[in-house]
């Protein structure tokens, strides 16, 4: 506690979001079991993150608590300066509207609205415009400007998870998590929808984090976080698919 | 893992008790209908048994309006080979005024007079189980039943109000046992000589009955018995006797019967469309975990039984249920109407074998039936969609063929409708309309999907644009899945139609009294009574007196036979154009002598013109020749045809002469309101007339059919009842159906109050498509029926349109609040859902 205690009092940093000794466990007793063993991460801005490791190793909790989608049992989450665990739902919600962009494995589109409402679902909820210059850039980026009034069932996992990645984008948040976001692709989507991440990166300073199992999608990143049994064991710049496909290896045996 | 398998139970219970319950109320009115039927009649079975007990043959008029069976023709029917005893029947309705000058009022049980038997040859004697038998004149026995209900007691000097005599005075000198009881009942009886006067004109009984010597049969003796009887009287057999009785009470209650029998129906094909619904959306959700059975070798049948058996289980114990339901409805109906003093035979509830086995059979097919569409589904699952994980997506499934049929079926029931509304014959035309209204209802019902998506849209549109982007997510919310929509809506619409439909009937009514009134109706003061007693004669002598009338004009009911058949008219005392307008064809309006008016329908029907000469006869009574000196056009107020008072008198026996009604007309400049308390206190010696001027007396009728709907409303409020049972289960099962969807919205940050509002307004939406859909139908039918009964008296169109709108307006509320618990569980949906595999 005295630790996050001076951590929360640091001056600004150029962090997007920040772990600090964070422990997630669940169940209790006996049969609990710690996904997150004394976490401390933190994530640059502007730079394009991939998280891995093994099945089971804590990746996905790891980005549900950087995320605010899920609690942490202790430590702290930051995202920019605002401390996670003291919101309530509702400062939560508009949080995760507002700074936070999602792109889901298995898409999560509303299949009931166009691919150009979907990807101004989040402004829409928050009652705001989307900023139209922003827009048409995000768009020309997706290149999915003749497939905007399509309903998502009209469209190939391809353009669905470009919608999902234009929904993340709109908004214009701090930092955009992906869950496994090629996870449901063919490789040439794949190469699609990271090459879009990788150029947000690059010419929209994004700040991008990924979570995924897949060397080859881990190579588009800056940076690599390698998690086993719920700590972060390695760490690998400007990667290749070869050379985190070794760094796995090595996890593995 | 665990959790999950939790959470789909409670779902499930949920899900299974919703279900339930739409079947538990359907079959409950159908069940409660049979026993409520069931009971009465054998209740009233029971009490003609017993009061008619002994008799095997029974002599009495053919017709109602005759005097009697003469008392002389006792001799005659003593004296017949295989007679026992011979005992005669005095009876009729009299109104009992208690000491404090208050009228027992009976409600609908009935209020007679007869004579007391001091040696009963037929049948049980009576018992006197307090004070005394009635010796004299003036002297009164009481049933224990009145006795007790209405606070009476020996000893106690009552009046007696009876049509044609002055206000008797009487002592209650005793009270006697009767083993039937009836809520309400008041059976005095009176010392034989004054009964005959009261009662009868003096030389006629009301009935004779007879009992027959060992070994001789209620056939044969009535048979002897008919072959000699004068003409105008016959004779039935005591089993006959019996029978009619108790079928002639049943058929004045049986409209509560049909109405819950009716009723029953409806909620079960409103409960159809809910089973519909759950059915396809458990089996949308299982898909995987049936898809599984099928990837491991499960057969389509065997995946489509395991469904049907689910539904024949829930059918099974939704109609058990419901039975049970039904017999507390019934009971509770039969307490109800007791309160009302309808005149209910108290005994146990009849339980037959066959209510069991109807309610349980309809209840358990309704079910299976509803739920084969969502089986055969399920059977068709294809093992690879197992291997699948999609949001709920829109059905695929093409509505062309559903809405093909739909404009068929609407075609030939807008065809049927038109044939109605334009058929010259009443009959025909309602028939025709009540045939287009099932066709067009079916139609709807088929082409609701459609309807929902060309509805919902605009309407979403306009209520849902303050709410941007949450009214947006509804409106497409609500058109997703256009079939459970229409389901959802369907059984709102259905209940919806049938209270609109009532609602404009019931209103036209009103507004058709109202100008009926306004039009034709000129008299200041109207008197009437509320009672099975009219207005004597001597309270419009008493009125005539009052200083201010100009006159009085007493209107009676004529029943004879003119020319051979059995009619009703009216018969008129004083002026008839002073007190209504009486606008003619043909001829005068005058009644004088013995000339005759008849309406312009009547006449043409038969062929009668000014000038032609009609015989009036009742058996037993010299006929009266008429002529038709004027022919009026229709109205309500005279009926087919008007002739003196005198002739109502010369036909109708004596003790019977009454007024339906008494017009009274003020001389100019008259104070109506120094008139109206002279006219109260000249009749208040009656007991049984009230005073009541043209507004007072349209309002008293309009507040009867106020009542009447009333009662109709209450029923029909169970029919949205279920409808919104359907609303609640189908929001609830949508909301878990798209849960991933939801922790989408929550993982993007959609707030929980904003997920809430998404489901509230999709609701509203569905109900206001339904409620819409429901009322214009309603209205459409409503008018139409109305046109049908033009001529019963319907002459006036009135739609109640801020009812109507109030029936939107409240489906809006009922929308929104059957979406209440549905919204609350939406909005707790965890944002992780959306990333969860499910």
């Amino acid at each position: 506690m005295t630790r996050s205690g001076t951590v929360a009092t640091a001056p600004p940093t150029i962090s997007a979001a920040r772990a600090v000794d964070v422990v997630k466990l669940y169940g209790t007793g006996h049969t609990a079991v710690r996904a997150l063993d004394h976490v401390d991460v933190e994530l640059r801005r502007g730079e394009f993150t991939a998280i891995m490791g093994p099945s089971g190793s804590g990746k996905s909790t790891l980005m549900h608590c950087l995320a605010g989608l899920d609690t942490v049992s202790s430590g702290s989450v930051f995202i920019g300066d605002v401390e996670l665990r003291s919101l309530s739902d509702k400062k939560m919600t508009a949080l995760r509207r507002d700074r936070i962009g999602f792109v889901f494995q298995s898409f999560n589109l509303v299949p009931t609205l166009t691919a150009l409402e979907n990807i101004t679902l989040p402004t829409a909820i928050a009652g705001r415009r989307p900023d139209p210059q922003w827009l048409d850039t995000v768009i020309d980026t997706l290149g999915l400007r003749d497939r905007l009034s399509h309903r998502p069932g009209e469209l190939s996992g391809g353009q669905q998870q470009r919608v999902a990645v234009g929904r993340a984008l709109a908004g214009r948040p701090e930092i955009v998590f992906g869950d496994e976001p090629t996870g449901n692709l063919d490789s040439r989507s794949s190469n699609e929808v990271l090459t879009i991440l990788r150029t947000s990166v690059d010419r929209l300073q994004q700040t991008v984090v990924v979570v995924t199992h897949d060397p080859h999608a881990a190579s588009y990143a800056d940076r690599v976080l390698f998690l086993a049994d719920g700590r972060i064991v390695d760490e690998l710049r400007a990667p290749t698919a070869d050379t985190v496909l070794d760094r796995m290896k090595g996890l593995e045996q | 893992m665990r959790t999950v398998a939790l959470r789909d139970l409670r779902s499930h219970k949920v899900r299974l008790a919703l279900t339930l319950i739409s079947v538990v109320l359907g079959t409950a009115f159908v069940a409660g209908s049979f026993v409520f039927t069931d009971t009465l009649k054998h209740s009233f079975d029971t009490i003609f048994a017993t009061s008619d007990k002994g008799i095997d043959t029974r002599v009495q008029a053919v017709h109602g309006y005759q005097a009697g069976v003469p008392t002389g023709l006792l001799g005659t029917l003593e004296k017949l080979p295989g007679v026992a005893a011979v005992q005669p029947r005095i009876e009729d309705d009299l109104v009992l005024v208690d000491e404090h000058g208050k009228r027992v009022d009976t409600g609908g049980a009935p209020s007679v007079g007869g004579a007391w038997q001091p040696r009963t040859r037929i049948g049980d004697p009576t018992r006197i189980v307090d004070g005394r038998a009635p010796a004299r004149t003036g002297e009164i026995v009481i049933n224990d039943g009145a006795a007790s209900k209405y606070h009476l007691r020996p000893g106690e000097h009552v009046k007696i109000v009876v049509p044609n005599a002055a206000v008797q005075a009487a002592t209650i000198v005793g009270v006697y046992h009767v083993s039937f009881d009836t809520g309400g009942y008041v059976g005095a009886l009176f010392s034989r000589a004054q009964a005959m006067s009261l009662f009868t004109d003096g030389r006629h009984y009301t009935a004779v009955d007879l009992a027959a010597r060992p070994g001789v049969s209620e056939q044969a003796l009535t048979a002897r018995v008919a072959a000699a009887l004068p003409t105008g009287l016959e004779a039935k057999t005591g089993t006959q006797v019996r029978d009619d009785d108790a079928q002639g009470v049943a058929n004045a209650l049986s409209f509560v019967t049909y109405i819950l029998l009716g009723f029953g129906i409806v909620a079960l094909l409103v409960g159809t469309f809910i089973i519909y619904n759950t059915f396809s959306m458990i089996v949308a959700q299982r898909q995987r975990e049936l898809a599984l059975l099928r990837a491991i070798g499960a057969g389509r049948k065997q995946v489509r039984r395991s469904v049907t058996s689910e539904a024949f289980l829930i059918g099974l114990v939704g109609s058990g249920l419901g039975l049970g339901g039904g017999i507390g409805l019934a009971f509770g109906l039969h307490a109800l109407l007791d309160s009302l003093n309808l005149g209910l035979p108290s005994g146990g509830l009849v339980l037959s074998t066959r209510t069991i086995l109807i309610s349980v059979l309809l209840g358990t097919v309704v079910t299976v039936l509803a739920a084969s569409a969502p089986a055969r589904r399920a059977g068709r699952t294809a093992p690879v969609a197992a291997m699948r994980e999609e949001f709920a997506t829109p059905t695929a499934a093409s509505l062309r063929r559903r809405t093909a049929l739909g404009v068929v079926v609407a075609v030939g029931g807008a065809a049927v409708t038109v044939a109605g509304a334009t058929a010259s014959k009443a009959s025909a035309a309602a028939s025709f309309t009540g045939l287009g209204l099932v066709a067009v209802c079916a139609a709807a019902m088929l082409l609701s999907p459609v309807l929902a998506r060309w509805l919902i849209v605009p309407l979403g549109r306009v209520i849902g644009r303050p709410f941007g982007p949450v009214g947006q997510l509804a409106r497409t919310n609500a058109v997703r899945n256009p079939r459970r929509t229409a389901a959802t809506a369907f059984a709102l619409t259905l209940g919806l139609v049938l209270v609109t439909g009532i609602a404009v009937i019931g209103s036209s009514m009103k507004a058709s009294i109202d100008k009926l009134f306004a039009d034709n109706v000129t008299a200041d003061y109207i008197l009437t009574t509320s009672t099975s007693v009219n207005v004597p004669p001597a309270a419009a002598v008493a009125a005539r007196h009052v200083p201010g009338v100009a006159s009085v004009t007493e209107i009676q009911t004529l029943r004879a036979s003119i020319d051979g058949k059995s009619r009703i008219g009216s018969s008129v005392d004083g002026p008839l154009t002073t007190v209504m307008r009486v606008p003619l064809d043909a001829g005068s309006s005058s009644t004088a002598g013995l000339r005759m008016i008849v309406s312009h329908k009547f006449a043409t029907d038969h062929d009668w013109t000014v000038g032609t000469r009609h015989t009036l006869s009742v058996p037993g009574v010299r006929p009266v020749t008429v002529t038709v000196g004027g022919i009026f056009k229709d109205d309500q107020l005279i009926g087919d045809w008007a002739v003196n008072g005198n002739v109502y008198r010369a036909l109708t026996p004596q003790n019977r002469w009454s007024d339906d009604v008494a017009l009274v007309h003020a001389s100019k400049g008259t104070d109506l309101e120094a008139l109206r308390a002279n006219l109260k206190r000249v009749t208040n010696d009656f007991y049984v007339v009230n005073v009541r001027n043209r507004t007072e007396y349209q309002g008293m009728i309009a507040s009867q059919i106020n009542g009447l709907l009333g009662l109709l409303y209450g029923l029909l409020g169970l029919a949205i009842v279920i409808a919104i049972l359907g609303i609640v289960n189908t929001q609830a099962l949508s909301v878990i159906e798209r849960r991933r969807e939801i922790g989408m919205l929550r993982a993007v940050g959609m707030h929980r109050a904003q997920v809430r509002r998404t489901v509230y307004l999709e609701s509203l939406f569905i109900a206001v498509f339904g409620a819409l859909l429901g009322v214009s139908l309603g209205v459409g039918f409503g008018a139409l029926f109305t046109r049908t009964l033009r001529g019963q008296g319907l002459g006036t169109l009135s739609i109640p349109w801020t009812q109507a709108g109030l029936f939107v307006g409240l489906a809006a509320v009922v929308g929104v609040l059957a979406a209440v618990w549905p919204g609350i569980r939406a909005a707790r949906t965890p944002a992780l859902t959306a990333i969860a595999t499910p």
